[in-house]
C-alpha cells in the first residue's frame, strides 16, 4: 500500500530522514517508535505530502504522493493541532470534514455515534470552540475526524498523547476492532511501547532518521522494544 | 523579586518575534511613529500661536482649558481601542511562592511606562513653558503641569481597567465614541456646553495650585481599581486572556449556505473565521474607515481637478477591505493549513471561493459608497471604473501575491496595531498594482479624454472577469508550487 524508495530529507545539511526502502502492505498496522527528533513526524509529513523530499519518493496505492491529489480521498490523518480549525465547534468541524469527504448529514451523525463512548460526553454538545477544549479533547476531535469517510489508509502521529487512561484503552480497542473488521492500513507512531506493541502488526524503530529495527509483532516484541530503549 | 520581573519583561520584549520578524516592517512602523512624534512636537512648539489664531480675543489659557475635557475623553477612547494591556504573562508565576500582591502591583505599575503616557508631554511641556509660566509664574506652571501629567496617568489606568473589565469589546468603544461625538455636536450648537465646564475646571487648577491633590487622588483611585480587580481575578481561569466564551450560533450558521454545496461550506467557514477571531474582528471594525475616508477628499475642491488622485481614492474605497482580505488570504488559515493540504479539496473551487468572497466585499463597499455621487457624477464614474478594475484585475493579482506571504498569523490575539504575521514586503509589492490604474488614467486622458480613460480602466476589469478560469488556473499552479514553503512557515509559531 505504501512504498518508500530512496527517501531522504535534510534540514540545513543535516539528514533527518533516510529510508532506502520500506513497504507497508495493504491492511498492515505499522508502528513507528523512536525518541524525540528521530524523524517520525517528518516521515508522516512526507507521507502526507506536507513537505518536499530532497530525494526519493513515496507511493501510496500505486501513485506517487508528491504533487498528487488522488491519495487524499482514501487517506485519513491527524498529526497535530495544525489539522484542527480551532474557531469552529467540534460539530461544525465534523460537518465540514464530512462534507469535504462527501458524507451526508446522516452519515456524519452515524459516524459520530460510533464515537460517543470515546468522546465521553466531553466533545459533542458542549457549545465550545475547539480552541477552548483541553488538549485531550482536541486530540479526540482530530482522531475522530481522521476516521471519517472510512479511509483505507490512516496516519496518526502519537495518538495516545494527552488522552486519559480510559480513552487510551478505548482508542486501542477501537483501532484493533477496525483492523479486524476492515482492510485498513495504519501508520501510527507512539512513545508508549506498550500501546504500539498491542496495536501494531509490525514495529519499526527509528533512530536519527534511519530505521534500525524492523520487527513483526510477537509475544516478546514489548521486551525487545524495552531492551532497545533501556537506558544504561 | 521585582528585579526578576523586570529582566523577564525586558527579555520577552527583546526576544519577541516582532524584532526578529522583518526589518522592513519595523522601519515602516518606526517611520510612522516618528511622524506622529514630529507632528506632536510641532504642535507643541507652536501651541501659543495656534491658540491665539483659534481665538484671538480669548486668553490662550482659557482656550486650552476648554478643550481639555474633550482631549481626555478622546484619549481615554483611543487608549481603550489601541493600547495593549500591560501584562506579565502571569501563568508561569502564579504557582510559585510569590506574593500575589507583588505580581499585581508590578503588572499594574508597569503601564506607567507606556509610550502613550509620554506623547502628550510633547505638547504639554512647551505649552507650560511658553504660556503658563510667563503668565502665572513657575509654581503655577509646575502644579498645572503636574496635574495634567497625573490626569494622563489616570486615563491610562482607567482605560486599562475598562479594558480588563470588558476585555476590549469594540461595541462599547463605538458607543462611547458616539457619545463623545454627540457631546461635541451639542456643544457646537450650544445646547450643553461641556467646554464651559472644562474651561471652568481647568482655570481652577490655575487659580489654586493646591488642587493638584485632586488628580493625585483620582490617580490613586484608578490605580487601586486596577490592583483590586487583578487581585481578585489573578486566577488562571478568570484571566480575560484564557477565558473562553461559550460558542454561540451566529450569522455564519445561515442554513441557506449549506444548500450551496461545498462552495457554501467554504463561504460559511470564511464567515466563521472572520466573526470568531479577535484579530479578524478588529479588521472588520476598520470597515467604516475605508468607506468614509472619501469624505476627506471629495468635499475638498483642491482634489476636484485632480482625477488621477481620485482614481487612487476610488481604488481604495472599493478595494481597501478586499486588499485586507486577499493579501493574507492564506495567512488567515495558517493555523490549519496542513489540514487543508491533506483534505480532498478541489483547489480550483477553494480559490474561487476566495475570489467570490473578495468580490462580494468589494461590491458591498461599492454599493455603500454610491451616495458619494452627491459630490459630483464624475465621482460615481470614477468609482464604477475602479470597482470593475478591482474585482476583475486586482483581485486575481492580490490572490496570486498572497502565496508569497508565508507568515503564521495568530488570529486569537486581536486589536489594531497588531503586526504579528504581517510582512511589509507584501504591502510594498502590491502598491504598484494600486498605482497602475492611475497611470492608465493619466496616459489615456492625455491620448484621448477623461471618459475614454475611465472606460478603458473599467473594461480592463471586465476583460479580467472574462478570463477568470485562466487566472484561477495560474493561481492554482502558483499555490501548488509554493505550498511546501508556505506550510513549513505556517507551522512556525512565533
Amino acid at each position: 500500500m505504501i512504498h518508500v524508495k530512496d527517501l531522504k530529507k535534510q534540514y540545513n545539511g543535516i539528514t533527518v530522514l533516510n529510508i532506502p526502502e520500506l513497504n507497508v502492505p495493504e491492511g498492515q498496522s505499522f508502528g513507528l517508535v523512536g525518541n524525540n527528533g528521530a524523524g517520525k513526524t517528518t516521515f508522516f509529513r512526507l507521507v502526507l505530502d506536507l513537505i518536499r523530499a530532497d530525494k526519493g519518493e513515496i507511493q501510496s496505492a500505486g501513485t506517487v504522493v508528491a504533487g498528487s491529489e488522488a491519495w487524499k480521498a482514501n487517506t485519513g490523518s491527524y498529526l497535530d493541532k495544525g489539522f484542527l480549525i480551532d474557531f469552529l465547534t467540534p460539530e461544525e468541524y465534523f460537518d465540514f470534514t464530512g462534507h469535504i469527504r462527501g458524507l451526508s448529514k446522516g452519515d456524519i451523525q452515524e459516524h459520530l455515534n460510533l464515537f460517543s463512548d470515546f468522546f465521553a460526553g466531553e466533545v459533542i454538545g458542549r457549545k465550545k470552540y475547539i480552541r477552548d477544549l483541553s488538549m485531550g479533547n482536541q486530540q479526540k476531535v482530530g482522531i475522530a475526524s481522521a476516521l471519517m469517510g472510512k479511509p483505507s489508509i490512516l496516519v496518526l502521529d502519537e495518538p495516545f498523547n494527552s488522552l486519559d487512561p480510559s480513552t487510551q484503552i478505548r482508542l486501542k480497542n477501537m483501532l484493533n476492532k477496525l483492523k479486524s473488521q476492515v482492510k485498513i492500513t495504519m501508520l501510527i507512531s507512539s512513545h508508549d511501547l506498550n500501546h504500539i506493541a498491542e496495536v501494531c502488526d509490525r514495529v519499526c524503530i527509528l533512530e536519527k532518521g534511519k530505521i534500525v529495527h524492523d520487527i513483526e509483532t510477537r509475544e516478546d516484541t514489548l521486551a525487545v522494544l524495552e531492551s532497545y530503549f533501556a537506558v544504561q | 523579586m521585582i528585579r526578576w520581573f523586570i529582566t523577564h519583561s525586558w527579555k520577552s520584549a527583546l526576544r519577541s518575534g516582532v524584532w526578529q520578524k522583518n526589518l522592513l516592517t519595523n522601519i515602516v512602523i518606526g517611520f510612522f511613529a516618528l511622524i506622529l512624534i514630529l507632528y506632536m512636537l510641532i504642535l507643541g512648539i507652536f501651541i501659543d500661536k495656534i491658540l491665539e489664531e483659534l481665538a484671538p480675543d480669548r486668553n490662550p489659557l482659557n482656550v486650552f482649558g476648554s478643550v481639555m475635557f474633550y482631549y481626555f475623553l478622546t484619549d481615554l477612547l483611543m487608549r481603550y481601542m489601541f493600547q495593549s494591556l500591560s501584562t506579565l504573562a502571569v501563568e508561569p508565576y502564579l504557582h510559585l511562592p510569590i506574593r500575589r500582591s507583588t505580581l499585581v502591583h508590578y503588572v499594574t505599575a508597569k503601564s506607567f511606562l507606556h509610550l502613550f503616557n509620554f506623547i502628550p508631554l510633547l505638547v504639554f511641556v512647551p505649552f507650560i513653558l511658553k504660556v503658563v509660566v510667563p503668565e502665572q509664574g513657575a509654581i503655577v506652571g509646575i502644579s498645572y503641569g503636574l496635574s495634567l501629567l497625573l490626569l494622563v496617568f489616570n486615563n491610562n489606568f482607567l482605560a486599562t481597567y475598562f479594558k480588563r473589565q470588558l476585555t476590549g469589546q469594540a461595541r462599547i468603544a463605538a458607543i462611547a465614541g458616539g457619545s463623545v461625538l454627540l457631546l461635541i455636536t451639542l456643544d457646537y450648537f450650544k445646547l450643553i456646553s461641556l467646554s464651559t465646564v472644562s474651561e471652568w475646571t481647568f482655570m481652577k487648577f490655575i487659580a489654586y495650585p493646591v488642587l493638584v491633590v485632586l488628580p493625585l487622588a483620582l490617580l490613586f483611585f484608578s490605580y487601586m481599581l486596577n490592583v483590586r480587580y487583578l487581585q481578585k481575578n489573578a486566577y488562571l481561569e478568570e484571566m480575560p486572556e484564557t477565558r473562553g466564551k461559550g460558542a454561540t450560533e451566529t450569522l455564519s450558521d445561515i442554513r441557506y449556505l449549506s444548500k450551496l454545496g461545498l462552495t457554501g461550506s467554504f463561504i460559511g467557514l470564511e464567515l466563521k473565521l472572520w466573526l470568531r477571531n479577535k484579530r479578524t474582528k478588529s479588521i472588520l471594525y476598520m470597515f467604516p474607515i475605508f468607506v468614509l475616508y472619501g469624505l476627506f477628499f471629495y468635499p475638498n475642491p483642491v482634489y476636484n481637478d485632480k482625477p488621477g488622485f481620485l482614481i487612487f481614492v476610488g481604488i481604495f474605497i472599493s478595494g481597501g477591505m478586499m486588499l485586507n482580505y486577499l493579501n493574507y488570504a492564506f495567512g488567515y488559515e495558517s493555523t490549519y493549513f496542513d489540514y487543508l493540504l491533506t483534505s480532498r479539496i478541489d483547489l480550483k473551487q477553494y480559490l474561487r471561493v476566495k475570489l467570490i468572497v473578495a468580490m462580494l466585499i468589494s461590491t458591498f463597499c461599492f454599493i455603500v459608497t454610491i451616495p458619494y455621487v452627491l459630490f459630483g457624477v464624475d465621482i460615481l464614474y470614477i468609482n464604477i471604473a475602479t470597482y470593475l478594475f478591482n474585482i476583475g484585475f486586482l483581485s486575481f493579482l492580490l490572490l496570486f501575491m498572497a502565496t508569497y506571504n508565508k507568515k503564521r498569523m495568530d488570529l486569537s490575539k486581536g486589536a489594531a496595531f497588531n503586526y504579528q504575521g504581517v510582512g511589509a514586503a507584501n504591502w510594498l509589492a502590491v502598491l504598484p498594482a494600486f498605482l497602475l490604474p492611475v497611470i492608465m488614467y493619466l496616459v489615456f486622458n492625455f491620448l484621448l479624454n477623461k471618459y475614454a480613460a475611465l472606460m478603458i480602466i473599467g473594461l480592463t476589469g471586465i476583460a479580467g472577469l472574462v478570463f477568470t478560469p485562466f487566472f484561477v488556473k495560474v493561481i492554482q499552479e502558483q499555490l501548488l508550487e509554493k505550498r511546501y514553503v508556505m506550510a513549513e512557515n505556517f507551522r512556525k509559531e512565533s
